[in-house]
């Protein structure tokens, strides 16, 4: 459980999907002028990162690692299909964007006019795609685990776009240089933003200084005569 | 009115085409490609290990392996000994030779040893199988080349790290494969590699305490070598970090080895 | 341009400033950011997105009338992918060398929504001439701001360009470092690379006062 617990809030404050990493700029960037279609991008990017990054999580385990069709058979064992990796994360988040497309249209109408084109981009929101391949990379353990990360990096990712939309509202009434108004200061106010994001990093690395002296590591020893022995065959001829 | 291309049937027939052409078109190239890909990757894992060990065609600044079409009979020629250690709970087991070793797994050469798929053997209770190169250096000192494996910012970092008898490094190479370029990606640049050499595993009372990559300028120029500390690279904390714990949790394991190999000498 | 006729012309000369697919478009946002701290890096992207936008709208174009709408989304990303595993798989096996530079870039190409964004909004429903065009109008649009990015986050960052330094040697303290210049680091970190795009932005628009929004 605890882990869980330390996944769900290092996806959602440390590894930040737009602040640490800078993935699914474009429709951050794009779709975050009103609060309430933010809310709208961000509901659709948590609940597709939710399903994909655990099925992808299956596809990996059980198709594409090096070893993983083993349950089909040994004869199986050797396959490795992991060149296929980036095509299978690619067809299943496109599938589900279709997927969240047709539900969307279907019932939101005018969510989906003000979505436009970007709801197509959530196929290539790298956030959805990045939250796979970190899936992937990072080598989470178990399908509770990967559904974890799925869901905290997409509320990490919603927290951003929500927290810009509202300083976007904000920010119409303030005097602006008329050049940056718009996307200009929104850029800046991000980098700023991302600043202060920076300092969540020292939840996870706060106070290693200190222990770094404990990390010491004391590998016991025993010498045996099976040891020696075996130091022995490790001459080199010189 | 409604266009031919929105009728359900014709999507399930094009999705249907669509994964059977891109299917045979991937799966056949890869199939050709194959074995051109696996002899490079041996190949480079070649260079990798004899950069480690000082040899390559580095001129001031770049850091550039040896060639390619060379590096065969220059690894037979430069890696005397290759050998395979079984470690498990922090004890080496049993050990190989690259003859022992080859007969007891279909002629798969001990440097083909996959690191990633050891350590997670190893996670599973199993011995892990750590291969361990041995040749002379340049100023004709015996160095161990032992590979490392890790995880980066954005995907796996990896290494070859060149050491002597009292684990004082003598090489490293460093490689990734996709970390930040410009950032991350400099591990593989010469600066950061070089800033390896001389540094001390051990502690003055010989306990094994790694590299660590640390941020902060107390020692710019490197100067320091039993601080167990190396310089980092501005703004690539976490591939620093990665690097720090390959090298703690990979050649720890490798210490016992050196401490039998110093009793031997005594 | 004799060549073109002068609307073929627009269609590489607006993607370069009045339209340009990242500071207008807000298109590619990502990698723009994540691979500027050394200008090489940002030149081997532009390089390789120049190349992929090209190609690929002229495949998307070309079967503009055959894929079925619903799932044209999963058939463009599976173009992208197709042709960039190829590309990799190839130069892995030829050119290994130069795959390894290029590795990095593979996922990057791949996500990069600039792609994407020109497949849906132009070749679709043009045809593969203008759509060729139209790619390599919006890659180049695309490589000068990743280029003046890059420029500025070198030189600031690391006082060097591509890798030469050009302000002196910092530790040895040499040239502009002899005065007391010190390089900032600041440069490197990824939200520097925000506020540069939101400087070019900001510079952008008051020369050309009819992009200014609202």
């Amino acid at each position: 459980m605890l882990e869980h617990l330390e996944l769900f809030f290092k996806s959602i404050f440390i590894d930040n999907m737009v602040f640490a990493t800078f993935l699914g700029m474009c429709s951050y960037l794009a779709v975050s002028k009103k609060v309430s279609t933010a809310v709208g991008l961000g509901a659709a990017v948590i609940f597709v990162l939710a399903i994909t990054v655990p099925l992808n999580w299956l596809l990996d385990q059980y198709i594409l690692q090096p070893g993983a069709l083993s349950w089909m058979g040994p004869e199986y064992a050797d396959y490795d299909l992991s060149f296929l990796s980036f095509i299978m994360f690619i067809a299943t988040i496109a599938t589900m964007v279709q997927l969240v497309e047709i539900v969307v249209e279907k019932f939101s109408p005018s969510l989906y006019n003000s979505l436009g084109i970007f709801l197509p981009l959530i196929a290539v929101n790298c956030a959805i795609l990045g939250g796979s391949l970190f899936m992937q990379s990072r080598e989470i353990e178990t399908l509770g685990l990967a559904t974890t990360y799925g869901v905290g990096s997409g509320i990490g990712w919603f927290l951003a776009i929500l927290a810009i939309a509202a300083i976007r509202e904000k920010i119409r009434y303030s005097n602006v240089p008329p050049a940056l108004r718009g996307l200009g200061i929104t850029f800046i106010i991000t980098g700023l933003m991302a600043i202060g994001f920076m300092s969540f990093g020292g939840m996870l690395t706060g106070g290693d200084e200190e222990t770094k002296e404990d990390t010491t590591v004391e590998v016991q020893v025993t010498p045996t005569d099976d040891n020696t022995e075996l130091a022995n065959n490790t001459k080199i001829e010189e | 009115m409604e266009k031919r291309t929105d009728k359900n049937s014709y999507t399930i027939i094009f999705a249907i085409g669509m994964v059977i052409i891109v299917g045979v078109i991937l799966s056949g190239l890869f199939g050709w490609t194959k074995p051109m890909i696996t002899a490079n990757e041996e190949i480079e894992k070649q260079q990798n290990i004899l950069y480690a060990m000082g040899v390559n065609n580095n001129d001031d600044t770049s850091a550039e392996f040896v060639a390619s079409d060379k590096a065969e009979a220059l690894f037979t020629e430069n890696v005397k000994e290759q050998m395979v250690l079984f470690s498990k709970d922090g004890k080496i087991e049993k050990q190989m030779t690259r003859q022992e070793y080859m007969d007891a797994n279909n002629g798969q050469e001990p440097y083909l040893i996959d690191v990633k798929k050891q350590q997670s053997n190893a996670k599973k209770g199993e011995a892990r199988k750590l291969p361990l190169f041995i040749g002379q250096n340049k100023e004709g000192k015996t160095v161990y080349v032992a590979p490392i494996y890790g995880k980066g910012l954005w995907d796996a970092i990896w290494g070859y790290v060149a050491i002597d008898k009292d684990m004082v490094v003598q090489g490293a190479y460093f490689d990734h494969k996709g970390e930040t370029p410009g950032l991350g990606a400099n591990i593989k640049q010469r600066y950061f590699m070089d800033d390896f050499y001389g540094e001390h595993l051990l502690t003055s009372n010989g306990a094994f305490k790694g590299i660590t990559v640390a941020k902060g300028n107390a020692d710019p120029k490197n100067e320091d070598k039993t601080d167990n500390e190396v310089d980092a690279i501005a703004g690539a904390t976490i591939t620093g970090d990665g690097v720090s714990a390959m090298i703690k949790s990979d050649l720890k394991l490798y210490k016992p080895y050196f401490d039998n190999l110093k009793k031997q000498a005594n | 341009m004799g060549l073109l006729s002068k609307k073929d012309a627009a269609l590489i000369k607006d993607p370069l400033a009045d339209n340009n697919p990242i500071t207008i478009q807000v298109l590619g946002i990502c990698s723009a950011l994540a691979i500027t701290a050394e200008l090489e890096a940002s030149i081997v992207m532009s390089i390789s997105v120049l190349f992929v936008l090209g190609i690929g709208n002229v495949v998307i174009s070309l079967m503009r009338n055959i894929i079925p709408s619903k799932i044209r989304i999963i058939v463009q990303l599976i173009v992208v992918a197709t042709l960039v595993i190829i590309v990799d798989l190839v130069l892995k096996a030829f050119a290994y060398e130069l795959s390894k530079t290029l590795s990095v870039f593979v996922g990057l190409i791949i996500t990069n929504c600039i792609i994407m964004g020109r497949f849906e909004a132009f070749a679709l429903g043009n045809g593969p001439w203008r759509s060729f065009l139209d790619g390599i109008g919006n890659a180049l649009g695309y490589a000068v701001i990743l280029i003046i990015v890059g420029f500025f986050r070198e030189l600031l960052g690391s006082g060097t360009l591509l890798g030469i330094p050009v302000l002196g040697d910092p530790i040895e303290k040499t040239g502009l470092y002899a005065l007391g210049y010190e390089n900032n680091g600041f440069m490197l970190l990824s939200p520097m690379a925000l506020i540069v795009v939101g400087i070019i932005i900001w510079v952008q628009r008051t020369r050309n006062k009819t992009l200014i929004e609202d």
